[in-house]
């Protein structure tokens, strides 16, 4: 008896705990391009709630979930146009016009939702994907192969994350601006183009992590719908060390802390829920703090690219 | 180019402010003076200020139709009513208070516990404003504390939450241990112990009122580890009623307002707060010259809470489960059955 | 490895440059006549954002920017807003010229005001000269060591201090909630059953006298404002205050001088988050004499906003407060004056900071203003 608990606990942790991690892994992967080329987006919650509330207002009124995900990600590649517009044309500081562009899609978002819907409603969602065969697999199907299909192409990502900076040349121009931006222009690589391209491809992906709360996760949308997930996914991309793969592992240990405080609340262990709602934080400034090792930042990260000033 | 969008920018502000300036002419320019105008007519201004928003499906959203339903039954030329949202910050909300209070508004109702402080120091300087706060039970000279007995509709969830559970496991989808997300929950472990006591009541709390998708998530938690009947309050559980209307066979229990709205299925039962009731009451108290000092207490013997079935699912629910919960209620009006509520 | 770690705030340490040459650059004049055209810019933008939401934009900006000075009301309310933001912002300013960032101001508030109201309900009976210096001096070392944690983590274990200051923020905020309905919960809130989390109204004599009467204006706002005076002389006056700004312009070049890199930036991520704790105990001393839920107010990221209005200057910090703190209070004055829904305020507070810091770009790029308006630049 006590063996089919704590083995029900456990599927049950790693199970929510991988649905969890999506929206970090999507937004983090997205600020990880912006933040390879040298532009530090704190933005990402905002085209977040942007994202999210498009997401939700096209499927709302047309009642397929696949016309609202095609919004949030055109509303993404503005949003990350707009942040391209202010942080690499107008070179405005990228810590602050991150927040501005936070308070203005948190902000808009609100608005419109009061305009345009004007009470809280559900919306159908995107059911889960059964994948035959890898569905069925006794124990681990239901934890890995039991999600919609954003939470797996959340997961492919990944190595087309690490493909595409590692292994192209638009990746390898891509990390080129991000750290050596006065070489890459004395090649003759665009530094500002480059840099546009990593912000809309931020946005995009962040954009999609908020249609994956409105359309994937609540089925609904309701006001800071994201509460504060998109300066985690900024956090982890510190934590990943700027690599797909650190992302994928930071979001994992994140979202299985949150997973485990959740069962462990639920399983009716008694002891301070607050200590368990911290767990995740606390969990994730730990693994950073020991785990010491090579550390490497784009070298260029915050500096806006001038060609008259080098150095 | 670039002269061109300045010189339009200048053209726009000088626009702007010619416009400001025959603006300020107008008669609409507010009161500067801090007492509020006497107001002859019999029409009454009512204002309210929000934690959250209007539209949150919850404690907001409540005391907002609340106020609607009093100005559709006294006539909309009787009620003057303004609102301002998303003043869970104690000075943003103080400002608000005062500015209402010096436009002459009569009746200032700050919905949220944490307004008392706020209240206690705006009122003596408008003797003749009413205020309101709740959830609260110091009143001033021209403060009302209105109370609602949430630990009451939670028992009675909790007793139909016991019948109605046939896995014998209940959950409870928490925001922050505090106020009135307490008695509730205190309130419904009761009514399910009370009535079966082999049923387990899981609380969890998420550390947040208003994180729709974490609630989602812990009902979705809830569920996984067992539970099939679901409870919870503040703005946040809108998010787990849809997660619980996923699946079928699980159901959700509400309170704050009727919130079947989001999962027609899934909502059996809701703890309604009859907030028109308080409000009427309050007016009338003004009319006889009582501007506060009252400590109003919303309970099920009074009417101004109401357990309300959802006609959609009336079949589901056994006649037992609802002779229970009647008999429950009669016991909570004739004072016979007694509620504990946390104490140190 | 530490000194690796170094190489994270060279982003920061330029920014410190930008700082520098823009006030080389340009008259004070210059530079208010751009930021009050960014400020028009962002103006006309949300007009249209007014419009759609069916409301006149003319009465709407009217309200909003008549509303905090036309009144002693509104010039109160507008002060007492800045005295936070002014503090949170001179952190900032200690923090970003030592070439660290800090946005983790909104968790050091809320250590300072709660060490603050349990300092001052435990010595309830101590008089006032002794126990208000005392409850700021505490509040001040509860926020230093939750910001100097975010220093210690990156100076010594390379840890990125945005990463910590954002988890560090939730972890304070549990912490505080846990604090404010457990252990320090107001007794008859207990005894009445209703449960609201909030510690018990603090002893009359700590509360800050009220410097006009019938308002909340209170004698935070001088505190704020001689302290802005001393973290100018701390900056530019004193040895220590020039290691920093060393630090700040590059870690490099400090540590061959022989400065302690790693001991000044955790000094730094301390001062900034004894400010924002001292912004926590004066918000409790000042306006709510007790802590209670909601009180950090997002004033952690808006005085981060502040100290850059303020050109990263302890001086410039103080009208720059005053702005934000005016724009703060009549966007919101705006909601109730044309009634319209509290998401537009946000949403132009957004547009109104994305296009001053876009206009920056006119101060480091004299040349861009010149072209722009030729007859400004003539006068130079």
């Amino acid at each position: 008896m006590e063996h089919i608990i704590q083995q029900g606990l456990l599927v049950g942790v790693l199970a929510t705990g991988v649905r969890l991690a999506t929206p970090f892994l999507l937004a983090a992967l997205g600020e990880m391009f912006a933040q390879r080329s040298g532009v530090f987006n704190l933005g990402i919650e905002g085209i977040m709630m942007m994202g999210a509330f498009f997401g939700f207002l096209v499927t709302f009124f047309t009642g397929n979930p696949y016309f609202g995900l095609g919004s949030s990600l055109i509303v993404g590649f503005l949003m990350g146009l707009l942040m391209a517009l202010v942080s690499v044309t107008l070179k405005a500081e990228q810590g602050i016009s991150g927040i501005g562009l936070y308070m203005f899609g948190w902000g808009l978002s609100g608005l419109l939702f009061r305009l345009y819907v004007g009470g809280i409603t559900s919306i159908p969602g995107l059911g889960p994907l059964h994948l035959p065969v890898l569905s069925d697999i006794p124990h681990i199907g239901s934890i890995l192969f039991n999600h919609n299909w954003i939470v797996y192409l959340a997961y492919l990502l990944v190595p087309v994350a690490w493909f595409v900076l590692f292994k192209t040349p638009w990746g390898l121009r891509v990390r080129a601006v991000g750290t050596t931006p006065e070489a890459a222009d004395t090649l003759g690589v665009s530094v500002n183009a480059v840099r546009y391209q990593a912000l809309i491809v931020g946005g995009v992906l962040a954009g999609l992590a908020g249609a994956y709360l409105t359309i994937g996760q609540a089925n609904m949308y309701a006001d800071n719908i994201t509460a504060g997930r998109g300066f985690i996914a900024v956090a982890l991309v510190y934590f990943g060390r700027w690599n797909p793969w650190g992302i994928l592992a930071g979001s994992l240990l994140f979202s299985m802390a949150d997973s485990f405080q959740l069962w462990v609340q639920v399983m009716g262990i008694t002891f301070p829920y607050e200590l368990a709602v911290v767990l995740p934080y606390v969990t994730t400034i730990l693994a950073l703090a020991v785990s010491v090792g090579r550390v490497w930042t784009p070298a260029a990260l915050g500096r806006p690219f001038d060609r008259g000033s080098r150095g | 180019m670039k002269r061109l969008v300045l010189y339009l920018l200048l053209i726009m502000s000088l626009v702007v402010f010619t416009a400001c300036g025959t603006q300020q002419a107008s008669p609409s320019k507010e009161p500067t003076k801090e007492t509020p105008k006497e107001t002859k007519s019999e029409k009454i201004k009512i204002a309210l200020v929000l934690p959250s928003t209007m539209d949150d499906m919850a404690w907001s959203q409540s005391m907002y139709e609340g106020l609607k339903a009093v100005q559709e039954k006294m006539g909309k030329d009787k009620v003057d009513l303004a609102v301002s949202e998303r003043l869970g910050n104690a000075v943003d909300a103080g400002a608000a208070i005062r500015q209402y209070a010096s436009q002459g508004y009569d009746l200032i109702i700050a919905h949220g516990a944490q307004y008392q402080n706020v209240l206690k120091e705006i009122a003596p300087d408008f003797p003749k404003t009413s205020f309101a706060y709740g959830t609260g039970f110091q009143a001033g000279p021209n403060i009302f504390a209105y109370d609602p007995q949430a630990q009451e509709g939670g028992y009675l969830l909790g007793v139909l939450a016991a019948m109605m559970t046939k896995s014998g496991v209940v959950g409870v989808v928490g925001p922050v241990e505090a106020g009135d997300a307490v008695k509730f929950n205190y309130g419904f472990q009761q009514g399910v112990t009370k009535t079966k006591a082999s049923v387990k009541v899981r609380v969890a709390y998420t550390g947040s009122f208003n994180d729709i998708v974490g609630a989602g998530e812990m009902a979705k938690v809830h569920m996984d580890a067992g539970a099939d009947v679901l409870t919870g309050s503040s703005q946040q559980a809108v998010g787990a009623i849809r997660a619980v209307g996923e699946r079928p066979g699980k159901y959700w229990l509400s309170t704050d307002m009727d919130q079947s709205k989001i999962a027609p299925n899934t909502v059996l039962a809701a703890q309604a707060y009859h907030w028109e009731k308080i409000v009427s009451k309050m007016i009338e108290l003004r009319k006889q010259g009582t501007l506060g000092g009252q400590h109003l207490i919303l309970s099920f013997s009074d009417g101004t809470l109401e357990l309300k079935y959802n006609d959609k699912l009336a079949d589901k629910i056994p006649k037992e489960a609802k002779d229970a919960v009647e008999k429950a209620k009669q016991q909570i009006i004739s004072g016979q059955l007694k509620i504990e509520l946390p104490k140190k | 490895m530490a000194r690796r770690s170094l190489n994270e705030g060279v982003y920061l340490s330029k920014m410190n440059r930008n700082a520098g040459t823009i006030r080389l650059v340009k008259s004070w004049m210059q530079q208010l006549l751009i930021l009050l055209g960014a400020l028009l810019a962002a103006l006309l933008i949300g007009a249209i954002l007014l419009a759609i939401a069916r409301s006149n934009p003319i009465r709407a900006y009217y309200v909003m920017f008549t509303g905090p000075f036309s009144s002693r009301f509104g010039i109160t309310e507008t002060l007492v807003r800045a005295t936070p933001l002014l503090l949170v912002g001179l952190g900032i300013v200690i923090s970003f010229r030592s070439g660290i960032l800090n946005i983790g101001g909104e968790g050091q508030i809320l250590a300072g005001a709660v060490t603050a109201a349990a300092l001052a309900l435990v010595l309830q009976s101590w008089p006032a000269p002794v126990l208000i210096p005392l409850v700021l001096l505490a509040a001040a070392a509860a926020g230093a060591s939750w910001g100097g944690i975010a220093g210690w983590l990156k100076a010594r274990l390379s840890v990125n201090e945005i990463l910590s200051t954002v988890m560090l923020n939730q972890i304070a905020l549990q912490i505080y909630l846990y604090l404010i309905r457990g252990p320090l919960i107001d007794p008859q809130e207990v005894a009445y059953g209703t449960g609201v989390p909030q510690t018990a109204l603090l002893p009359r004599q700590v509360w800050f006298p009220r410097l006009v009467p019938a308002t909340r204006l209170h004698a935070g706002l001088i505190l704020a404002l001689l302290l802005a005076v001393l973290v100018y002389v701390f900056l530019w006056r004193t040895t220590i205050g020039y290691r920093m700004r060393a630090v700040g312009a590059g870690p490099a070049a400090a540590r061959y001088a022989g400065i302690r890199v790693e001991f000044y930036l955790i000094l730094a991520m301390a001062l900034a988050g004894a400010f924002a704790g001292l912004a926590g105990a004066v918000e409790v001393l000042g306006v709510h004499h007790r802590a209670l839920e909601g009180l950090s107010g997002g004033y952690g990221f808006s005085g981060i906003v502040a100290a850059l209005f303020g050109r990263l200057h302890p001086l410039g910090t103080i009208p720059a407060s005053l702005l934000i703190g005016a724009l703060i209070l009549g966007a919101d004055m705006m909601q109730r004056g044309v009634s319209i829904p509290a998401a537009m305020v946000m949403a132009i507070q957004g547009l109104v900071i994305l296009f001053v810091v876009s206009s920056d770009i006119l101060l480091r790029q004299p040349e861009l203003l010149s072209r722009m308006v030729p007859r400004l630049a003539k006068k130079r």
